[in-house]
């Protein structure tokens, strides 16, 4: 199939050099911690010891002078004590029940770090202790026994046709359960915020995060101001990975709230053993499905059953398990599909955000239980994605039509004839003896969701905006006002090239500062693959405003009225020899007009539509496409597992710059490395286990696998420039991949994450006793 | 350091102890002396068929010097795993040693080479073998005036090799799961001599003096090698933490003295 063409662009699509990279590699981008906030004290957060009890109360030592410190509790909050994000159901400050370990109890702030920590050992909470509900087995193993007994955050249903009729009038029905663990972020900057009060009453927070429109609004209940009064600034991002999602607006709040009893700024900057005991995680997945096919390879019904850990509150679980089960069943042809999605408490920090949201865990399953029917029909793995995948004017399991732009079979058809699968699979070891190594290769295959899942982007209705003003060096500069953040993956590089493309002027006028929330309007949050397909298309709509405006004065400032075209940097009317300079025409501008400000709004083609309610119809505006191909040995005398190399196809519409799409490809890959192999973080008596980067183990330069990455293009139809998403869906598909090439290894299915020497031995033992 | 009252705590590349005060493992003392840069200590001698290697000697220094890399060459290849380039360049043998963690990775490297640790104080000096200087879950024999000085190693003697293996959580920056060293010679396919240590499955790195004596002199055959595994396995019982479970490390202790003994035969 051709590829769509939607008109030359000149900028977007080159390989351009990071705009923020100078700044980045010399030491001068201002992290939170680098801000210099002149009188700022240092916060500290007193913690529940105990994951579940009453509080009856806190004992402060009378010993202690406490004139030097200030301390927040309950009490002390001006408006509710309330987080208000998806459920209502999380104070920012525990006053009665503890429902995780480290929970927050009390808040100090101190003019040094130490003190306030010295302060906060003089704090003891009495608790009432319950017993707690702590890890993902417990949960499912109470799931199995009687769910009622579970304490539900949030419960989604998917129907398409009869899938229990169709399940069993099957030829094969094939009965199977995955789980996955915790994973965490690692982001190479730890959670940090400060919050000034301003003299007119304004909080200011000015920190690291991925949303500020999520900070604004959700503080200004619980301090009691309006959104007007609170303003929120970005300062650089040392990664997120959606750990700095949700989570910086319980900092923030935290800091906020010592700030206006302290009146003065407060800043809290976690260490790396906090940031990992004390925010989100992924949260850990258990996916049962009953499937059935015909002999032919056909797939009748789909029964699936996806749990979710969501820690102790509601936050943005529901989402995520909602992103979970609609890729559930995502990528292949059925009539006949139900699914059922749970978030269940327990007492540990809630769950959160993390690239991929809930689709990583869902594919880690589906794609494992793919290659499992397909042994249970004969099939090889390959054939049988050829024979069920979607292909344009299918329709998805929630009934959604696959109209356009979409990347499925070319991806997996590429993929299998770059790496030669069907050749290399008959090579597979399968566990035979007298081998010094065995060697396998597996497949995964998938889509992901760009954009707002469900009625998401209908209802946040992204803005953007561009200013026209005059920059540092006093040239006149084009400024992109979003709320999308640069977080390392390439937003301040990206936008100027969109800009570029829509105005037709060189990048270099182009300029991407650092979100304040007194500046840019509200695009949404950095998240759900969004900002390049969403956010970028309302930036080229404002682009081609500006350029049209500008053309217009052009035309009757400086052409005595004859039509004006801007092209490549150039004002020319439509005869005459007359030629300006953008620059030119910018500077005349800002000189006779003042600055020019241009909005746009994200309008969501009319034909796609979704029920929130019934979760019926398109749940995306658009899917990129991937295929994974995983090779790897074992060490048949240690049963050590090396992927040795990777191939992969991706459809991610249009390359807005092809060197930071691969960028993020390669970066996501090494991370879905870490979360099938490596990373592993157990809750031992309440408390994560691997608490540090000693401990907490992630892929090292030595333990990635050769790559061989590639793109095919599926531009998005319906706005320039027709990207779509790429930030999680690098995630989604390696874990499976390389289960599947264990099992062609080994002759070893693993069912659980992550895949670990240990847990070969211990199968292989559980398969000899057999 | 004689002097209990002015004594500080003798600091070499400060790669384990700083990283212990920061966490709050050990307290931070009030005086820290270091001893890197004491020329007598960076050494790196031939002496009368023993390798000489001062103790502020780095693991760098252990990898990048002719008398180590060809004498010695199992504890250059476990040097070159220890943290990254950083860790390596500031580390030291005497304060990998003095930290006395069960993984630590120059341990069994050390210990198949039956030499010894000298350390000095002003009463003088005094010799330890290395298989008797860890005497316990991160203790070692030396009192409080002395400091670990240098160590004598017995060259690799000609015909002998030494292989080296490490299993971690990954590729490199990797704390052991298990790991271990040998030195030996086999002619023949009959096991001459045989020498092997292991780290990270009991309080201190051990010698499995039992296995080395049962496998000498007999032939590398399957039943053999298979029996050497189990022996191994059999004789030790390490724990399960948060790097790895016990039974794969019991199983897999075996598995690496079979790769040993099929390595030194050519197998």
């Amino acid at each position: 199939m051709p590829v769509k063409e939607l008109g030359a662009l000149h900028s977007v699509g080159k390989g351009i050099a990071r705009i923020d990279a100078d700044e980045k590699v010399r030491g001068k981008a201002q992290y939170a911690d680098d801000l210099h906030v002149p009188g700022a004290w240092y916060g500290y957060v007193v913690r529940s010891p105990v994951s579940h009890g009453r509080l009856s109360g806190l004992r402060m030592d009378s010993d202690f002078d406490w004139s030097q410190v200030v301390v927040v509790t309950p009490e002390d909050i001006p408006g509710n004590n309330i987080v208000d994000m998806m459920g209502r159901d999380m104070p920012f400050i525990a006053h009665a029940e503890i429902q995780y370990l480290g929970e927050p109890v009390a808040l100090v702030a101190a003019p040094t770090r130490h003190l306030a920590c010295v302060a906060g050992s003089h704090i003891h909470p009495d608790i009432e202790e319950f017993p707690p509900l702590l890890t993902l087995q417990e949960m499912v193993a109470q799931y199995k026994e009687d769910p009622s007994k579970l304490h539900e955050l949030s419960a989604q249903t998917i129907r398409k046709g009869d899938a229990d009729k169709a399940v069993n009038e099957a030829d094969i029905v094939m009965e199977r359960e995955y789980s996955a663990g915790h994973q965490e972020q690692l982001y190479i900057e730890p959670q940090g915020m400060v919050a000034v009060p301003e003299s007119d009453g304004t909080m200011f927070v000015h920190g690291s995060m991925q949303c500020p429109y999520y900070i604004n609004p959700e503080l200004c209940e619980t301090l009691d101001i309006p959104p007007e009064k609170l303003r929120v600034k970005q300062s650089a991002v040392g990664g997120a990975f959606g750990g700095k999602e949700e989570f910086p607006t319980l900092l923030a709040g935290y800091c906020a709230l010592l700030a206006l009893k302290a009146k003065r700024p407060v800043k809290i900057i976690y260490d790396r053993n906090q940031d990992i005991l004390f925010s989100t995680k992924r949260h850990p997945s258990w996916s049962r499905y009953r499937v059935g096919l015909n002999k032919d390879g056909t797939i009748q019904g789909i029964r699936c059953e996806f749990l979710l850990d969501g820690g102790a509150y509601t936050t943005l679980s529901p989402v995520v398990m909602y992103r979970g089960i609609l890729h559930s069943a995502m990528g292949y042809r059925c009539d006949n599909v139900s699914i059922d999605g749970h978030v269940y408490r327990t007492n540990t920090f809630p769950n959160g955000a993390f690239r991929g949201f809930g689709a990583p865990q869902a594919l880690w399953a589906w794609e494992s239980m793919i290659d499992e029917l397909a042994e249970a029909c004969g099939m090889t793995p390959h054939e049988f994605r050829l024979k069920n995948c979607l292909h344009e004017g299918d329709a998805t399991p929630t009934g959604g039509l696959l109209r356009d732009s979409v990347g499925s079979p070319e991806v997996l058809e590429k993929t299998l004839e770059r790496c030669n699968f069907g050749e290399k699979f008959k090579q597979c070891s399968h566990g035979r003896r007298g081998e010094k190594k065995w060697y396998g290769i597996g497949l995964s295959f998938f889509a992901h969701g760009s954009g707002f899942t469900g009625d998401g982007e209908a209802r946040i209705k992204a803005k953007a905006a561009l200013d026209l003003e005059p920059g540092d060096n006093g040239k006149p500069v084009v400024n992109v006002r979003i709320s999308s953040t640069e977080m390392g993956q390439g937003t301040c590089t990206i936008m100027p090239q969109v800009v570029a493309d829509a105005m037709s002027i060189d990048v270099r006028h182009a300029y991407y500062p650092m979100p304040d929330t007194f500046k840019v309007p509200d695009s949404g949050p950095t998240v759900a693959s969004r900002t390049a397909m969403v956010v970028g298309s309302t930036v080229f709509g404002a682009g081609r405003k500006m350029k049209a405006d500008l053309e217009a004065f052009a035309s009757e400032a400086l052409f005595e009225g004859q039509p004006v075209t801007l092209d490549q940097d150039r004002f020319r009317g439509s005869y005459g020899d007359k030629e300006m300079s953008f620059e030119e025409v910018a500077a005349e501008y800002l000189a006779r007009k003042g600055p020019l400000r241009v909005y746009d709004q994200f309008q969501l083609p009319d034909f796609i539509k979704w029920n929130q309610n019934t979760f019926e119809g398109d749940a995306y505006p658009a899917y990129s496409w991937g295929c994974n191909v995983a090779e790897l040995e074992v060490d048949t005398l240690t049963f050590e597992i090396k992927v040795t190399k990777v191939t992969a196809y991706y459809d991610i519409g249009r390359l807005l710059n092809p060197v930071l799409a691969k960028g993020q490809i390669e970066g996501g890959l090494v991370q879905a490395l870490g979360y099938a192999m490596m990373e592993k973080i157990e809750v031992k008596d309440g408390k994560y286990d691997a608490d540090r980067m000693q401990t907490y183990v992630i892929p090292t330069t030595l333990d990635i696998p050769e790559m061989d990455l590639h793109f095919v293009e599926y531009p998005w139809e319906h706005a320039q420039p027709g990207a779509k998403g790429v930030g999680e869906i690098p995630m989604d598909g390696l874990a499976p991949a390389i289960a599947n090439a264990l099992v062609q290894a080994t002759g070893i299915r693993m069912r659980d994450l992550p895949i670990t020497p240990e847990r070969l031995f211990q199968m292989m033992q559980e398969e000899k006793t057999a | 350091m004689a002097d209990e009252n002015t004594r500080g705590r003798p600091l070499a590349g400060g790669t384990d102890l700083m990283v212990q005060w920061e966490s709050g493992v050990l307290d931070m003392p009030e005086r820290a002396v270091s001893v890197k840069h004491l020329p007598e200590l960076r050494n790196i001698e031939e002496a009368d068929g023993e390798i000489v290697i001062g103790a502020s000697v780095t693991h760098m220094g252990i990898r990048r010097s002719p008398l180590t890399q060809k004498y010695l060459p199992s504890l250059v290849d476990a040097a070159a795993t220890i943290g990254g380039f950083q860790i390596q360049t500031m580390g030291t043998i005497g304060g990998s040693v003095a930290n006395a963690s069960p993984a630590g990775d120059l341990a069994p490297s050390l210990m198949i080479t039956d030499g010894t640790v000298v350390v000095a104080s002003v009463r003088g000096e005094r010799e330890v073998p290395v298989t008797k200087f860890w005497t316990g879950y991160r203790q070692i024999d030396l009192q409080p005036d002395e400091l670990i000085v240098r160590f004598r190693l017995p060259k690799m003697p000609e015909g002998y090799r030494e292989v080296w293996r490490k299993l971690g959580p990954r590729q490199a920056q990797a704390i052991s799961k298990v790991m271990g060293s040998c030195r030996g010679h086999v002619a023949d396919g009959v096991v001459k001599s045989f020498r092997v240590a292991i780290g990270s499955i009991a309080p201190t790195c051990v010698r499995l003096y039992d296995v080395e004596k049962w496998v000498e002199g007999k032939k590398l055959d399957e039943a053999v090698l298979a029996e050497a595994e189990q022996r191994t396995s059999d004789g030790i019982n390490p724990i399960a933490d948060i790097r790895s479970t016990a039974e794969y490390r019991k199983w897999v202790t075996g598995r690496m003295v079979r790769g040993f003994l099929e390595q030194l035969a050519g197998l």
